[in-house]
């Protein structure tokens, strides 16, 4: 059963009657979204919450053991005491720092620029970038994507030669690396995931990850990256094309 | 991280809320640092029972009342009912003005002047923000139950709600 928000109001503020009161007690039982909601909606929590929140207004002293091997013995002062609290107050600067260094899952910008720097000159000078094998590879990762990857433009970059275009996924999704060669036979790419509709469009981001420059924008359901081949290289140049040719 | 520092983190982090519970439970500051005291020691004896990191702060909780309930509400009940529940004032935060202070006083004696069932439901899900199945977990009731001490509650506060609403009108007609 549906219940508006008035009608959830109304129960809240006592002034629903019996059988529609009943009829949301029943509900809660087995639908935890109707629970959130209804607990969103109380006007009575907010201010109680603010009225206890800060009761009390000191941590309250408590008196442990400095290990639950030992005895509770209580530590009535002196340098003990001193030393429990140091020692309790260690843990927790123990387990903050665990939180606050916990791996966080690694997004697809974050493994696409691992595996771009263990590229080297020699990963990519024997590549075969005859038009037939480009023609090959674009056609394959176009199928994958599910859109062009505007090849004239890519092969019209300036100071970089087009060199491959791969299939590679992450999570399931689709990841397409094109790498190019600079004037230097250092490597550089430009990579494009296929994220869904519902991803948000993210403005151009300028980061260094694992070592190199990279700059990343998502739009239209795609997300987009482009690598240098060091930290330094600067992407202005071929960043302004990109970003003007893929716009979704 | 062991068990036994895992608990010590979470009695670090939770002392507080556990006080509270603590409060809502005796009525009174003093029983709440006994039962705080006695509720950290009983978790670290216990550590080993542990086996998820997740949620130390109810199990916490769950240990306060069972104390409570088991070795220190029949000796403190006398106690509790004798005592004046008019609100340290040491325990309300200062707010920005008086009527503030005055109001958060009356909400503070209100809840407290509950019924001990409707006071530790209410502490739980609107100061604790437990939703009420944890709530309904952690006392060992139905939902439904949670559901109806909330409502009985709501019906009480409400009365010092609208006052105070109605002080507030009566304030900016002058």
């Amino acid at each position: 059963m549906k219940f508006s928000d008035e009608t959830l109001r109304a129960y809240l503020e006592g002034n629903a009657d019996a059988t529609e009161a009943a009829a949301i007690e029943a509900a809660i039982e087995t639908d935890a979204d109707l629970e959130q909601r209804l607990m969103a909606l109380d006007p009575f929590a907010p201010v109680v919450q603010s009225v206890f929140e800060n009761i009390p207004a000191k941590a309250p002293q408590l008196d442990l053991p400095k290990s639950a091997a030992a005895s509770p013995v209580r530590l009535s002062g002196g340098p003990w005491r001193l030393l429990a609290v140091a020692a309790s107050v260690a843990v927790v600067a123990v387990s903050a720092t665990f939180w606050a260094t916990r791996p966080q899952p690694m997004g697809w910008a974050e493994q696409a620029a691992i595996y771009q720097s263990l590229y080297s000159p020699d990963t990519i000078a024997s590549l075969d970038n005859a038009p037939d094998a480009l023609d090959a590879q674009f056609a394959q990762a176009e199928a994958q994507l599910g859109r062009s990857l505007n090849r004239d433009t890519l092969e019209a970059l300036p100071g970089l030669e087009l060199k491959r275009a791969q299939v590679l996924s992450f999570k399931g999704k689709p990841l397409i690396q094109v790498v190019f060669a600079d004037d230097q036979g250092q490597p550089l790419a430009f990579c494009i995931i296929r994220q869904g509709e519902s991803a948000p469009a993210k403005d151009v981001k300028h980061s260094a990850l694992s070592g190199l420059a990279t700059a990343t924008w998502a739009q239209g359901g795609y997300g987009y990256m482009l690598i240098g081949s060091s930290e330094q290289t600067d992407l202005n140049e071929p960043l302004d094309i990109l970003t003007t040719t893929f716009t979704g | 991280m062991s068990s036994e520092q895992a608990v010590r983190g979470a009695i670090q982090t939770h002392s507080k809320r556990v006080w509270r519970f603590g409060l809502a439970l005796s009525g009174a500051s003093d029983v709440a640092d006994d039962l705080l005291q006695s509720t950290c020691l009983r978790a670290l004896e216990r550590h080993h029972q542990v086996t998820s990191h997740d949620r130390l702060d109810s199990w916490l909780m769950t240990i306060c009342r069972s104390i409570w309930l088991n070795e220190v509400r029949a000796r403190s009940v006398r106690k509790a009912q004798a005592l004046s529940v008019t609100p340290e004032a040491e325990l309300i935060a200062s707010g920005p003005d008086s009527e503030t202070n005055i109001f958060a006083a009356e909400v503070f004696t209100q809840v407290m002047q509950l019924p001990e069932a409707q006071r530790e439901t209410v502490m739980l899900v609107f100061v604790e923000g437990y939703s009420y199945r944890e709530a309904a977990a952690l006392l060992e009731v139905p939902i439904g139950t949670i559901m109806s001490r909330l409502s009985n509650a709501r019906q009480k506060l409400k009365n010092v709600m609208q006052h105070d609403a109605a002080d507030a009108v009566r304030r900016s007609g002058k």
